[in-house]
């Protein structure tokens, strides 16, 4: 039974079984306190309201990956989202596949700069974002009038994406962005498991000098990571322009903040090395669950919410570093002492002697 | 004293004071009047609060960690002064208590870097969030306002000639990290916790004081700077202050403080807090734009590491063809 | 720079000198039995600073051999390595792979030239699988891995080493000994042709020495030529099949396994000329100052005991792994002991923390003066004020600066610092002058008791008399003084006493004055029988 545990669950994956136990906890706490919780709304805006963040927690999960950070990708946000607006609000034919294709390219084209300057530059990740998160929005300020971008300037379309449903019943709708994020997730989730780019990220960020001497690509790959960010918070631009509509330059102020409070619940290491796409959508998940919650629930001002935000980062950080080290250890000597007893005829013939 | 200076004059902050001269003098060009003293006590005046905290937080970078929640605790701070002056209790005493939450605050991020060991990146992401989370909770999104007017006065009214008293406040903050940091055994500490822990270890340094002291440091003027807000404002709501680390941060890395710790001076802190707020005052004046200012300011930033990273780079890149080459004229004399 | 091209362009030509030549010569009438050699240095030589690290070494590796390297620590082991592994560019001197000069510039190039190295702290990724750990360096695997087949060709690269485990588990979670397979698998999967072992077994229990040395056997029946260092003789002996033996930096000797005995190879390791001259003068130890009796630390070492008198100097002894840096800090309290007495003046005491051990008067001065010795970016002053700046405060906490350069200037004039001033930071000094300081640092504490952890190790030989006069003189003030040294030239002229240690436990407390170079090698390596 326990060696069977051991063979099936590995210790990363206990981050994100028990996210999804706190989750399910939570949800039938709040269906004893909450009249009709548990409902196709909740499920409704719970999904609407978690595409932005898991879109560019992906993203931003590659560059944590690498011990790096990008606190740019609110700014990037902005400046997708406003500049691209911008442009649609005047030219209203432009076609989706454009505007997404433009949105994804500025992206690029921003996440690049930040590789650029840490990754050929060797600035300081935190250094670098720091500086490029107030450039960024400021070249946005500088070059366009400042003029916000209204729904009722936006063509149709995109002002009727946040409400495209794809399954509806009755009031449980599956809309279309939370499907984009969720095809985001899977496609980075196997690009993190199975493609060698992606095992790379987990090398640099877990050993820099190992990988530095099994001469890993590392400047390359996180440049990449950087671009891949930009990309992502590109698309998270659109996605926040087709949920919001309503847009000016201080648009997504502080999103990152939100976003890196995800990829830290999630389990991904701040330190680099570890942590899966999966986990970081859970955590986004349960983020916007503890707000609903508490917005509907009587008992507790919802003011307090992100004070327990602040609680539940510490925790999920804390337990990182305290309990699953620890819980790391017990696997680790469980599986030895199971592979020794059934391993002992093959130690002694690789014992042999000259 | 200008002789003990020179050292670290020469370098960095020999760059910043020209930058700064330059700026000031391309200002006063622009606008007569700019040098007085009214307008350099006014631009002084508008960001004090940040300019302050940047003194603490260039003694938490110093030691090599980082504190995200300064703004945090600013806003929580002046919050809970409203809150209890609100409540019936004596300014001055919700002033008293408002400091020491500041220090409880700080003290809470210390304990779980110094002592659990966790990353104070993500500790104080949890206090920036979890601290501003409070401050919204003890007043609900409500603004609290008619504080008293002596309170107010603090940063209101001018003191001697058109300098009110919390400019002084400034000048005697200054004056007291200057000498912690370069004069005391505490600041020698925070060098030797920031240049290297396992050596400070070694040298019998008691490296998780000296980080506690550090953040409990950084809470503490934090809240004396949210109340400096709090008086400019004559009142204080759930946001105060908010997202004020970054410009906090900035200041202090400007300042030529390395990201990674153990090294950096006050006067460099301090002249690229004066530099950042004469050049966006002095943007002010040709009517460029806030965020234009804030992107000036981060691009001046990103240049202050890379620059010196790029030139080392290139030399180093030289070498390495000059080996080589010399390599292949080996190679080919085989 | 012109200079460096002009002496590179001149090499080839001007190599073949000296001892060189007597070995080529060598080398062409094995040319005849043996295949051309795998992988070549010839007359390398490396300078750090003062130190010259290699002096024109020469040393070749055939495929399908086990040569073993052996030398004391600092007789140039591990430069050679990274001269081999491109960490380090020779100053003189080539290296052939196949016969072709090759130009080894980076961990890359190692790489392509198909020369790996694994060390006593293997570098994986903990938080890759093992299969990935193998593979991770592969750039010819595609984009996308293939989970299974990475699986099942992992299985197949440890079978090949003769040992099996999960390869889909995180590295992590493996021991020591499995992390060093895996190294070795990575290199295998290269198709690695020279593989350098450094110390691979010094933190192996014997069973797990029994299994690696199962693959090196294996290795070596597949053509792969491995470059064996160790310090435990009895390893050497068993599996090498050529010894070269390094002293001072130098190549001593080559020779075949069965016309070396271990004798023969202590005696070559330790032969080495006094050119520096060490002389205590006359004292007498006066009262037992601190007494130790079976002190131990889980995992490190167990039941040392001895005396140290005031006025002593007790030498420690011993090899890489014999954990007398453990001994220190457990006095020090940076990692106190777990079980044991110490008493100091008579009076029993515990050390927690490096803070109780100054104020009961115990300094420890460690051997990693790089990392751990001193704020590198401090001035002298700073630095040797550190340990001891209560001292230099004014009650409110300010630092007395003149008071402080006082005694900073009592210290570089007493050690002859050699610096500007005592306000010049301590990276712009050379190695002897920052051992200097970090030893005056030690000393403003006034300490009773005083630890040397390799307190010459890397110094210029001017410093090191330096050193050895200082020691003379606070010898002769009373201070007991504990002196961890791996130079055995140096260590028995300075001590009264030698204890000698080997993997964690006391072997011997000789007197110094009966003791020999060999006789306390022997002990340190465990080889108590050899040498007469």
């Amino acid at each position: 039974m326990r060696s069977a545990l051991f063979r099936h669950v590995r210790p990363e994956q206990v981050r994100e079984i028990t996210l999804l136990i706190i989750i399910v906890l939570l949800l039938l706490f709040f269906a004893t306190q909450i009249p009709n919780f548990l409902s196709g709304r909740t499920f409704t805006r719970v999904t609407t309201a978690i595409p932005v963040t898991v879109v560019l927690g992906v993203g931003l999960t590659l560059v944590v990956l690498t011990r790096n950070i990008d606190l740019s990708i609110g700014a990037t946000v902005a400046v997708v989202s406003y500049g691209v607006g911008t442009l649609l609000a005047n030219d209203p034919s432009m076609s989706p596949v454009i505007v997404i294709a433009l949105s994804v390219a500025i992206g690029v084209g921003l996440g690049a700069i930040n590789g650029v300057i840490v990754a050929y530059g060797g600035v300081p990740a935190i250094v670098a974002t720091l500086g490029t998160m107030a450039l960024f929005r400021s070249v946005l300020v500088t070059i366009t009038d400042s003029r916000p971008v209204t729904t009722a300037r936006l063509p149709d379309w995109i002002v009727d994406l946040n409400g495209i449903r794809l399954i509806s019943l009755e009031d449980l709708d599956v809309r279309i962005l939370p499907v984009i994020a969720l095809a985001v997730v899977i496609v980075f989730q196997l690009l993190l498991r199975y493609a060698s780019y992606g095992r790379r990220l987990f090398a640099i960020g877990s050993n820099p000098d190992a990988a530095h001497v099994a001469g890993l690509p590392m400047k390359r790959d996180v440049f990449v990571a950087f671009v891949l960010c930009g990309a992502l918070a590109g698309l998270g631009g659109f996605m926040y322009m087709a949920r919001f509509g309503n847009i000016d330059t201080q648009s997504a102020v502080g999103l990152e903040l939100v976003v890196v409070a995800a990829v830290v619940v999630g389990g991904v290491n701040i330190f680099g090395g570890s942590g899966s796409m999966i986990g970081v959508m859970l955590g986004a998940i349960l983020i916007v669950l503890v707000d609903q919650g508490l917005i509907r629930w009587a008992a507790i001002s919802e003011f307090l919410r992100d004070a327990l935000l602040g609680l539940l980062i510490l925790l999920a950080v804390a337990s990182d570093t305290v309990i699953l080290e620890r819980l790391r250890l017990i696997w680790a000597r469980a599986r030895r002492a199971e592979e020794e007893s059934s391993r002992e005829p093959a130690a002694t013939a690789g014992g042999e002697q000259p | 004293m200008m002789a003990k200076l020179g050292p670290y004059l020469r370098r960095w902050e020999t760059f910043l004071l020209a930058l700064l001269v330059g700026v000031m003098a391309t200002n006063a060009l622009a606008a007569p009047g700019y040098l007085g003293l009214q307008n350099q006590s006014n631009l002084l005046e508008l960001s004090l609060e940040r300019a302050i905290v940047a003194l603490a937080m260039a003694f938490v970078i110093i030691s090599a960690e980082i504190d995200l929640s300064v703004a945090s605790v600013m806003g929580l701070s002046a919050v809970i002064m409203g809150v209890l002056w609100q409540a019936g209790l004596p300014i001055e005493l919700a002033v008293i208590v408002a400091i020491i939450s500041g220090a409880a605050c700080g003290l809470f991020n210390g304990f779980w870097v110094a002592v659990v060991g966790l990353p104070s990146l993500a500790v104080t992401l949890a206090g920036l969030i979890g601290f501003r989370g409070l401050a919204y909770f003890l007043v609900e999104g409500e603004f609290i306002t008619g504080l008293p007017d002596h309170f107010k006065a603090l940063a209101q009214q001018d003191l001697v000639g058109p300098i009110p008293a919390s400019v002084f406040l400034y000048a005697i903050f200054i004056v007291i990290a200057v000498v912690l940091l370069h004069a005391t055994g505490f600041g020698r500490y925070v060098y030797a916790v920031g240049n290297s822990k396992a050596a400070a270890t070694y040298s019998g340094v008691r490296v998780v004081r000296v980080k506690l002291a550090v953040f409990t440091m950084s809470g503490i003027v934090a809240a004396i700077g949210g109340l400096i807000i709090a008086s400019r404002f004559g009142a204080v709501r759930g946001g105060t202050a908010e997202g004020f680390e970054l410009e906090i941060i900035t200041m202090v890395l400007l300042g030529g403080v390395s990201i990674f710790g153990g090294s950096g001076t006050m006067i460099g802190v301090i002249l690229a807090t004066l530099l950042v707020l004469n050049l966006r005052n002095g943007m002010d004046l040709a009517t460029i734009s806030g965020n234009t200012q804030l992107g000036v300011v981060g691009l001046l930033l990103i240049f202050s590491v890379l620059l010196p990273n790029l030139g080392s780079r290139f030399r180093g890149r030289y070498r390495a063809r000059q080996a080589r080459s010399a390599q292949a004229a080996v190679s080919n004399l085989e | 720079m012109a200079e460096r091209d002009e002496e590179a362009t001149e090499q080839p030509l001007s190599a073949p000198a000296d001892g060189v030549a007597a070995r080529s010569a060598d080398d062409q009438a094995d040319a005849a039995s043996a295949p051309q050699p795998v992988l070549e240095m010839r007359g390398i030589s490396k300078r750090f600073g003062e130190i010259q690290a290699l002096d024109d070494v020469s040393l070749d590796l055939q495929p399908g051999e086990i040569h073993a390297l052996l030398g004391e620590n600092g007789a140039g082991k591990s430069t050679l390595i990274k001269v081999m592994t491109g960490v380090v560019q020779p100053d003189v001197g080539d290296i052939r792979i196949d016969g072709q000069p090759v130009h080894i510039g980076s961990a890359f190039d190692a790489q392509t030239y198909a020369v790996a190295a694994i060390y006593q702290e293997p570098m994986v990724f903990p938080d890759l699988t093992v299969a990935e750990n193998i593979f991770i360096g592969h750039r010819d695997r595609g984009l996308i891995v293939n989970r299974r087949k990475m699986r099942e060709e992992a299985q197949a690269v440890l079978a090949r080493l003769g040992v099996q485990f999960d390869v889909m588990q995180q590295a992590r979670g493996i021991t020591l000994a499995q992390q060093q397979t895996v190294e070795i698998a990575k290199a295998l999967s290269l198709d690695v042709r020279v593989l350098i072992m450094d110390e691979p077994t010094a933190s192996l229990s014997a069973h797990e020495v029994g299994q690696l040395f199962g693959i090196v056997s294996r290795l070596r029946s597949q053509g792969v030529a491995i470059l064996f260092i160790s310090h435990r003789l009895e390893e050497v002996f068993l599996v090498a099949d050529r010894i070269t033996v390094m002293r001072d930096g130098r190549w001593i000797s080559t020779t075949p396994r069965p016309e070396l005995t271990p004798g023969a190879a202590i005696r070559q390791m330790v032969g080495r000329e006094i050119t520096e001259f060490f002389a205590r003068s006359p004292s007498t130890p006066g009262d037992v100052l601190l007494e130790v009796r079976e002190l131990g630390r889980e995992g490190a070492f167990t039941g040392v005991s001895f005396d140290l008198r005031e006025g002593e100097v007790l030498g420690f002894a011993g090899l890489v792994g014999a954990r007398r840096t453990d001994v220190g800090l457990a006095l020090f309290g940076i990692a106190p002991a777990d079980s044991g007495e110490i008493r100091l003046e008579g009076e029993a005491v515990r050390i927690r923390d490096p803070q109780e051990a100054l104020r009961l008067g115990i300094a420890y001065a460690t051997e990693d003066r790089r990392g751990l010795g001193l704020i590198f970016s401090q001035s002298i002053a700073s630095n040797i004020t550190l340990p001891s700046l209560g001292k230099y405060l004014s009650r409110i906490g300010i630092t007395q600066r003149a008071a402080e350069r006082v005694i900073a200037e009592t210290f570089r004039e007493r050690l002859s610092i050699r610096a500007p001033s005592v306000d010049t930071p301590a990276l712009a000094l050379s190695g002897g002058n920052q051992q200097k300081v970090v030893l005056a640092k030690w000393l403003a504490t006034t300490p009773k008791v005083l630890i040397l952890d390799e307190p010459t190790r890397g110094i210029d030989v001017g410093s090191k008399v330096e050193v050895h006069r200082l020691i003379d003189e606070l010898v002769a003030q009373g201070i007991g003084i504990i002196m961890i040294s791996s130079d055995l030239p140096e260590l028995l002229p300075m001590s009264d006493r030698i204890l000698v240690m080997r993997e964690g436990r006391q072997m011997a407390i000789l007197d110094a004055k009966e003791a020999t170079q060999e006789s306390v090698l022997s002990m340190a390596m465990g080889q108590v029988e050899t040498t007469t």
